[in-house]
C-alpha cells in the first residue's frame, strides 16, 4: 500500500473513534464515560490530598495520578451521543447548547492535560494551582450540565 | 409627661458574638461553596466553625440568659398569631428579647444551619473533595446527602433574605433600630420593663469549648478511626 494512502487510512481510522463511541448502544456509551469519570476521581482525589497537604507530596505516585486523568479526561466527549441522558444525571441541555457543552469538556482536557508536566518539575505551589485549575473545569461542567440528583 | 426610659440590657457577649461570627462565616460559606476550588477547603472549614457556634448556641438556649433562652421566646400559635395581628395594627408593644413572630425564625434558621453544617460532613462533590465523614457511611447516603446539601443551601440564603428583609422593615415601617441591640446588647425601653437575668460569660467560654472539642472528634479524630 503507498505510504499516503496509509498515512489518510489511519487518519479516518483515528477520527471514527468518537463516531464509534456515539453509535455504541446508549446504555454502554453511559456505562463507559461514568467508569471514566469513576477512575478519573479515584486519581483525582489522590492528587488533590496532595494539593491539600493531607499527605505528602509523592512525585512518582503523582505523576501516575496525573498521566491517568489526562488520558481518561479524552475519554467521556466522545460517550454524550443522542439520547445518552435517559436515567442519567446528564441534562437534556447539552444537547441543546452542543458547543457550549462541548467548550467546557475541551476546557477540562486541556487543563488535565497540562498535569503531568507540571508534576515532573515538583514545584508543589504550581502543582496546588493546576489542580485546582481543573477542579474549577470539572465544576464548570457539572454547575451547567449535571442534574444535582437522578 | 414622657414615660421614663431605662436602659436595659438585652442581649449577652455570647449571644450577640455568635450572631455577628454566624453571619459573616455563612455568607463567607455561600460564597465560597459556589466558587469551588481552591475555597472549597476554606468553606468546610467556614462550615466546621458554624456547626461548632450553632451546637453552642442550641446549649446556650437551654443554660444561657433569660433572653437566649428557647423557653423565653419560643411561644404558642396563640401569642404567634397575636403578635403578628398587632405588628400590621402597628400597636405591637416591645418585648425583651425575641418576640412570638421572631423567636420561632430564630429556631428554624438555627435548624437549618445545623442541617446544613451536618449533611455538609457527608457530602461529596465527585471531583476531589468530600466531607470527612462521607467515608463512613454509604454512597447512596451520600448521594442524598449531597443533594440535600445543595438545596437546603437555597432554604438557607432564603431564610437569610427573609431575616433581613425584616429587620430592614422594623427600621423603615417602625423606625425600631434592631440592628444596634444586638451589637452593643442595649436597648432604650419604656419605664415597666425589667432587666433580664444574664448569665456570666465564661460559662458561655466552657460550652464553647465543648462544643469546639465535639466537632474537632466528630470531623479529625472519628474519620481515622
Amino acid at each position: 500500500m503507498k505510504k499516503s494512502a496509509l498515512a489518510a487510512f489511519v487518519v479516518l481510522a483515528a477520527a471514527a473513534i468518537p463516531t464509534v463511541a456515539q453509535q455504541m448502544k446508549a446504555e454502554n456509551q453511559v456505562k463507559y464515560r461514568r467508569a471514566a469519570y469513576q477512575l478519573m476521581n479515584l486519581n483525582f482525589s489522590n492528587l488533590e490530598a496532595m494539593a491539600e497537604n493531607k499527605k505528602p507530596f509523592n512525585k512518582d505516585e503523582a505523576a501516575r495520578n496525573a498521566e491517568f486523568v489526562t488520558l481518561l479526561s479524552t475519554v467521556p466527549k466522545g460517550f454524550f451521543g443522542e439520547g445518552t441522558d435517559k436515567d442519567t444525571r446528564a441534562k437534556p441541555e447539552i444537547w441543546k447548547n452542543r458547543a457550549d457543552f462541548d467548550a467546557r469538556m475541551d476546557k477540562m482536557t486541556n487543563e488535565a492535560a497540562k498535569l503531568p508536566a507540571v508534576v515532573k518539575t515538583g514545584d508543589t505551589a504550581a502543582f496546588r494551582k493546576q489542580v485546582h485549575d481543573v477542579a474549577e473545569a470539572c465544576k464548570a461542567c457539572h454547575d451547567e450540565y449535571r442534574a444535582k440528583q437522578q | 409627661m414622657t414615660p421614663a426610659t431605662l436602659t436595659i440590657r438585652v442581649w449577652d457577649l455570647p449571644t450577640r458574638i455568635f450572631h455577628w461570627l454566624v453571619a459573616v462565616l455563612v455568607v463567607f460559606s455561600i460564597v465560597t461553596g459556589k466558587i469551588g476550588g481552591s475555597w472549597l477547603e476554606w468553606h468546610m472549614r467556614s462550615g466546621y466553625a458554624i456547626l461548632t457556634l450553632v451546637l453552642f448556641r442550641l446549649a446556650w438556649g437551654i443554660v444561657g440568659s433569660e433572653t437566649s433562652r428557647f423557653a423565653s421566646f419560643l411561644r404558642g400559635p396563640a401569642a404567634f398569631f397575636r403578635y403578628a395581628r398587632d405588628i400590621v395594627g402597628r400597636r405591637h408593644r416591645a418585648v425583651i428579647g425575641h418576640n412570638p413572630m421572631g423567636g420561632w425564625m430564630v429556631l428554624f434558621m438555627l435548624l437549618l444551619l445545623l442541617a446544613q453544617a451536618s449533611s455538609g460532613l457527608f457530602a461529596d462533590d465527585e471531583i476531589a473533595t468530600q466531607g470527612p465523614l462521607a467515608v463512613k457511611v454509604s454512597n447512596a447516603l451520600v448521594a442524598k446527602m449531597t443533594a440535600f446539601h445543595y438545596y437546603n443551601g437555597w432554604t438557607l440564603i432564603g431564610a437569610v433574605f427573609l431575616h433581613v428583609i425584616a429587620i430592614a422593615a422594623y427600621w423603615m415601617a417602625w423606625r425600631d433600630n434592631r440592628v444596634a441591640p444586638m451589637w452593643t446588647g442595649r436597648r432604650e425601653m419604656d419605664g415597666d420593663g425589667t432587666q433580664p437575668e444574664l448569665r456570666a460569660t465564661w460559662i458561655a467560654a466552657v460550652i464553647l469549648a465543648s462544643s469546639a472539642g465535639l466537632v474537632y472528634w466528630l470531623v479529625v479524630v472519628y474519620p481515622r478511626a
